[in-house]
């Protein structure tokens, strides 16, 4: 697989740390992954980035359907640790406005 | 364009398992083009998007068609064609979902436009669809992100 996804249930929130690519082929097991945080209805879902070499529009669809399942249910979603290369995509599809993006985990942690 | 003498010519099945070993293809073809490193991963998302719309729309997700993928390189612009084997593709049905309305999928075409200097679609003499998106390399002191990423 070229994806790595570890899920940890924190005081503060439930982290989902991702590593490798986030594409049309390993989309289905993040969202697999972050469907049980969803079906939880975790409160505050923290995405951790830090390991993401690659993303693409599958790997988006992904991250807008969490973020509108964790909106649904007035939860809080938000994604940290995002390389220069990865938020460039982000910022291509105007998503850097959509989501709530902090620098690190600690920050995204904090709120 | 197609210079055989600097360029390369790879098949692969309409398997997605097939485009992370695409990406490496292309990191190793662009550097030796002298494609800037971010140029070159513009590259990749670009035809990542590409591949992936032959699988889902020409292919129907079939993981056992052909797709054809040609990168070239000369007079300053990097070349990568991708040429399927299903169906025509009216060009005018290719569209991005409009940035604002915000919801999962529709975005692969707009990325490949906004990395990519061309994208143009024609119908390849097998009756399929070829895309073909150029990229223009950098000059010397003029590497790094051509354009302004957020598009604003």
């Amino acid at each position: 697989m070229t994806i790595q996804v570890k899920r940890e249930n924190l005081p503060q929130a439930t982290v989902v740390s991702i590593g490798g690519s986030v594409d049309i082929y390993s989309s289905p097991e993040l969202r697999g992954e972050l469907k049980v945080a969803l079906d939880g209805k975790v409160k505050r879902l923290v995405i951790d980035m830090g390991g993401v070499s690659f993303v693409d529009s599958s790997g988006l669809a992904t991250l807008i359907e969490a973020l509108q399942k964790v909106q649904a249910y007035s939860g809080t979603l938000l994604l940290c640790n995002l390389s220069a290369k990865v938020l460039g995509v982000f910022q291509l599809a105007n998503l850097d406005r959509i989501f709530q993006i902090r620098e690190t985990r600690a920050a995204a942690l904090e709120g | 364009m197609a210079d055989p003498k600097h360029g390369i010519r790879v098949t692969i099945p309409s398997d997605v398992s097939y485009l992370e070993p695409i990406r490496t293809l292309i990191r190793e073809i662009a550097a030796l083009a002298g494609l800037h490193r971010d140029a070159a991963s513009e590259v990749e998302l670009a035809v990542t998007e590409g591949c992936a719309n032959v699988i889902r729309h020409c292919y129907c997700n079939s993981d056992r068609e052909p797709i054809d993928l040609t990168f070239a390189f000369a007079a300053g612009v990097f070349e990568v064609r991708i040429d399927d084997y299903g169906k025509f593709v009216d060009p005018s049905r290719i569209k991005s979902r409009p940035l604002d309305e915000v919801r999962p999928g529709g975005l692969g075409v707009h990325l490949m436009q906004k990395v990519m200097d061309e994208v143009t679609y024609t119908k390849n003499s097998w009756g399929g669809t070829s895309l073909t998106m150029r990229k223009r390399l950098a000059r010397p002191g003029q590497e790094g992100p051509r354009k302004d990423r957020s598009g604003r």
